[in-house]
């Protein structure tokens, strides 16, 4: 019954977004929008390549998909409702989303193309970038609620949010899982004006339309895993407790797409740069910072 | 609805009894996604809004399912139409905007005018035959030549020896490696590849194999590596062939950097990849890391650069280690009356041209700056038949030119927001350039807060001095830059300051607008039977161009033209040298070529 009402809460979440990202890129808003576009690319050939990794190229979308649910089910909708309140709940998802990296590569190796492979490699360099700027966030926020359990982490924030708490570290985990989930600005992997689609460019069709959904669905989880972590969770007044982790997780993931709107495309030597100099030395300083005031502050 | 409307045999895709099939269908009407040939910008030129008529702009063939060509396109570029029509997944069609069909695709499914009403009436349509048409009983196979290639078979050792069935060298007894015919080693022309996603050519599920594959796996050298480990040295060609791994050797034949074709056979027997083995024989780029070097096709029809632009890049990982860019829409810049064999749009017949027919063949030549050339012919030919300057035409005709660089720089605003991925940038100036495109005095003059703050917004906009400040620094030594490109180079002669200078000519011109007269589209004047030679130069929005022509009769008997572009296009290959590959597209797309106005 959980792992029903977490599934179809995240499919709904999706689908909320698509709707949105479409309401942004043409300026409608129509509901209706995913279902039919879902249904095209249902109706659309399924083209593979001439000579393909086959089972890479099948894999990936498939497993970028099963990633990103994978994150899901560790993330508490409410007190109750999360499918594995793993005792190592927050280390589980940099764990499961460690393999979005697998599924980049994996989709950039398949096709058996210049662009999608430059895609694919180049998105090793930017986990490079990011991968760190999302494990020393959730450290210190495991230091605060002195669990890795997700529930506890939320439960950890009933008085005052993380995000007021330890803004640096919200800001920095921000950036870093929109890295992850390569949003614009941080879309190295598929930018369309250097690699006209990367790791995306040959699929077509039914593995289009999962790797859609997957890319819609890890950003989700990744704003999911943002309101566990810095936004209180569940916690709010009035509603009920699934209903602000909804509300929250949405908020989180517009503006994960809103923002790659007025941005152009990091330079990926850049975000190289400014990940290790400035944003490593940051995480550790958001580390003792908060150190200090969980020896401080009873 | 009627049932004449349907999509080619083409492009259609099998019918299968299913209950879904209607509304899938359905579906895929309201989903119609187009890859616009030359490429958005031409279509932008020609204040045609796409988005407005109801399709959504894709940017790769795999997403499309409309190949919407607008204008005539050149020969060169029907081969490319073709690969891309090849690329697109079914159902998929075919819609001409103001043009003829490229030679290389089937008949087009809809035909429309080169106006916003007729695009949106065609859009309806296209709808309407996607909803009825899509599935069809009996789907054709989409055949082109140039989807072929011919095999040929030549000796890693001796490339002197060529045959047409694989088998062993008759000098050294080494097996015989595949290539494609007219790949000769050494140049770069082995990719024959004519856009950007072309690196294999998939077979379709309900098309037949084609018995010449045709192969540019050259970038798989892990693969190809791999492959021969499975196989061992004695391997058999034909066996390789049968059995379709056909991304084996030949794709070493082009990288002629050095001699490592044969290379990988050395380490077949052993169960044991060492990477120092495989890299062994492979070049060593500038940081010294030995690795695989790509040559990979960007363009004519990719979303980060021009349309008709084609930049060929050798890539070491997503470095570039050399570049060019060819046009392949360029025009005749010298047009003789007797031998029009040069002329790249369709040769003429007649000997000579009538002086309203130059002119109107000179604009239409150029569709991302129509009026600056028309002006420019108008110019010449006028300084030929004697006429002297009036001064309400020439200012008119000063404003007309003024207007259209404001909506190019606005195009090129558009175009690199497309480049780097900067969706309000694309969304906002294609906007504005719309609007601004045939807009009177008193019109412009209502838009010009709306293009002030779009500076302002870019100079506020985070990233985007760190994304192009440093980016395509033109060598010390460059000649003959003009127009904005010149004029920037003083400015430290980067992609930002490139920006800079666009965003300061929207400013100036917008000044000039104010005081000048109504903007009226150059006409020739009454030039009777005249005879003589003229010349014209005219700063044109990438820079200036010069037209000196030969008038005999009130008729053109030839003419030369010099634009700034074909200049432009010879900084490419030191720009992208030794550039990241992001780095070296925007360096290039800095520059504002427009692929037409490029001798060819």
């Amino acid at each position: 019954m959980t792992v029903a009402i977490v599934l179809l809460a995240l499919l709904g979440s999706a689908w909320l977004l698509a709707v949105i990202e479409g309401w942004m890129t043409t300026g409608r808003l129509s509901p209706a929008a995913p279902l039919y576009s879902g249904l095209a690319h249902l109706g659309r050939e399924s083209i593979v390549p001439r000579s393909p990794d086959r089972v890479f190229f099948e894999a990936a979308p498939v497993l970028l998909l099963v990633v990103a649910v994978l994150g899901m089910a560790v993330l508490p909708l409410a007190p109750d409702l999360i499918i594995a309140d793993l005792g190592t709940g927050a280390l589980f998802i940099n764990a499961a989303l460690a393999y979005v990296l697998v599924a980049v590569i994996m989709a950039g190796w398949g096709p058996d193309g210049a662009y999608a492979m430059i895609g694919g490699w180049r998105f090793l360099g930017q986990l490079i970038a990011y991968s760190m700027l999302i494990v020393m966030p959730i450290t210190a926020v495991a230091m605060r609620a002195e669990s890795l359990v997700n529930t506890a982490i939320v439960s950890s924030q009933a008085g005052l949010w993380n995000i007021v708490y330890q803004p640096l570290g919200f800001v920095l985990f921000f950036i870093a899982a929109m890295a992850l989930a390569f949003r614009a600005p941080f879309d190295l992997p598929t930018a369309e004006g250097d690699l006209g689609g990367g790791v995306d460019a040959e699929y077509t069709g039914v593995r289009l339309a999962v790797l859609r959904l997957a890319r819609l669905t890890l950003v989700v989880t990744l704003a999911s895993a943002t309101t566990v972590f810095y936004l209180g969770g569940w916690h709010g007044p009035l509603f009920p407790p699934w209903a602000w982790s909804l509300v929250k997780t949405l908020a989180v993931a517009v503006s994960m797409l809103l923002v790659g709107r007025y941005l152009p495309r990091i330079r990926e030597a850049d975000l190289m740069r400014w990940c290790w100099i400035l944003g490593i030395p940051l995480a550790l300083v958001n580390i003792i910072i908060v150190g200090l005031l969980i020896l401080v502050v009873p | 609805m009627s049932s004449d409307l349907t999509i080619n045999s083409t492009g259609a895709r099998q019918k299968r009894p299913s209950l879904l099939q209607k509304l899938v269908s359905r579906a895929l009407a309201r989903n119609l996604s187009c890859l616009i040939v030359p490429g958005p910008e031409v279509a932008l030129a020609h204040g045609l809004d796409i988005r407005a008529a109801g399709l959504r702009i894709s940017t790769t063939p795999r997403d499309a399912s409309v190949l919407m060509i607008v204008g005539d396109i050149s020969e060169k570029m029907c081969d490319a139409v073709a690969v891309l029509y090849a690329q697109m997944p079914r159902p998929r069609a075919i819609l001409l905007v103001g043009g003829q069909t490229p030679s290389t695709l089937p008949g087009a499914d809809i035909s429309s005018g080169l106006s916003q009403d007729q695009l949106t009436e065609a859009v309806g349509r296209l709808e309407r035959a996607f909803a009825d048409g899509a599935f069809v009983d009996s789907p054709e196979e989409f055949d082109s030549s140039v989807l072929h290639a011919r095999i040929e078979y030549v000796c890693p050792m001796h490339p002197e020896v060529v045959e047409d069935e694989p088998g062993s060298c008759p000098k050294c007894g080494m097996d015989l490696v595949a290539r494609e015919a007219g790949e000769s080693t050494p140049d770069h022309e082995h990719h024959h590849d004519h856009e950007h996603h072309r690196h294999e050519h998939e077979h379709y599920h309900d098309q037949e194999q084609q018995s010449h594959h045709d192969h540019e796996h050259h970038h798989d050298h892990q693969h190809h590596h791999d492959h021969k480990h499975q196989h061992g040295e004695s391997d058999d060609h034909s066996e390789h062939e049968h059995s379709g791994h056909d991304h084996g050797e030949h794709d070493h034949s082009g990288h002629d950097h050095e001699e490592h074709d044969h290379g990988g056979h050395d380490h077949g027997a052993s169960g044991f990849m060492s990477m120092i083995e495989v890299t062994k024989d492979l070049p060593r780029s500038a940081d010294g890391l030995q690795m695989d070097w790509l040559e990979v096709p960007f363009g004519p029809v990719f979303p980060g650069l021009p349309g008709g632009l084609k930049l060929t890049l050798t890539l070491d990982g997503d470095g570039v280690t050399e570049g060019q860019a060819t046009s392949l829409v360029g025009m005749a810049t010298e047009g003789e009356g007797s031998e029009e064999s040069q002329e790249s749009e369709g040769s003429q017949e007649s000997e000579e041209m009538d002086a309203d027919t130059f002119i109107e063949h000179l604009a239409s030549a150029i569709p991302l700056a129509p009026v600056s050339y028309r002006l420019l012919a108008c110019l010449a030919i006028e300084q030929a038949a004697g006429l002297s300057d009036d001064q309400a035409t020439t200012q008119a005709r000063n404003s007309a030119l003024e207007r259209e660089r404001i909506a190019s720089h606005l195009g090129w605003l558009a175009q690199s927001g497309r480049q780097l991925g900067f969706a309000w940038l694309t969304q906002r100036a294609s906007t504005l350039q719309l609007k601004v495109r045939d807009a009177g005095r008193d019109r412009i003059a209502e838009l010009e807060p709306e293009l002030r703050t779009l500076g302002t917004r870019l100079e506020r906009t985070p990233l985007l001095k760190s994304r192009l400040k440093g980016i395509g620094v033109l060598p010390v030594d460059s000649s003959d830059l003009r127009g904005p490109v010149a004029r920037a180079a003083e400015d430290g002669g980067d992609a930002w300051a490139r920006l800079w200078q666009r965003l300061d000519e929207i400013a100036a011109s917008l000044e000039l607008l104010k005081s000048g007269e109504e903007p009226e589209l150059p006409v020739l004047r009454d030039i009777g039977n005249a005879s003589g030679t003229g010349k014209a130069t005219v700063d044109t929005p990438r820079g200036e161009a010069r037209l000196s022509l030969k008038l005999e009769h009130g008729k053109v008997k030839s003419y030369k033209l010099d634009t700034a572009c074909s200049h432009h296009i010879d900084l490419v290959p030191k720009l992208v040298e030794g550039q990241e590959l992001g780095d070296a597209l925007l360096a290039v797309g800095s520059l504002d070529l427009s692929p037409w106005e490029v001798i060819s």
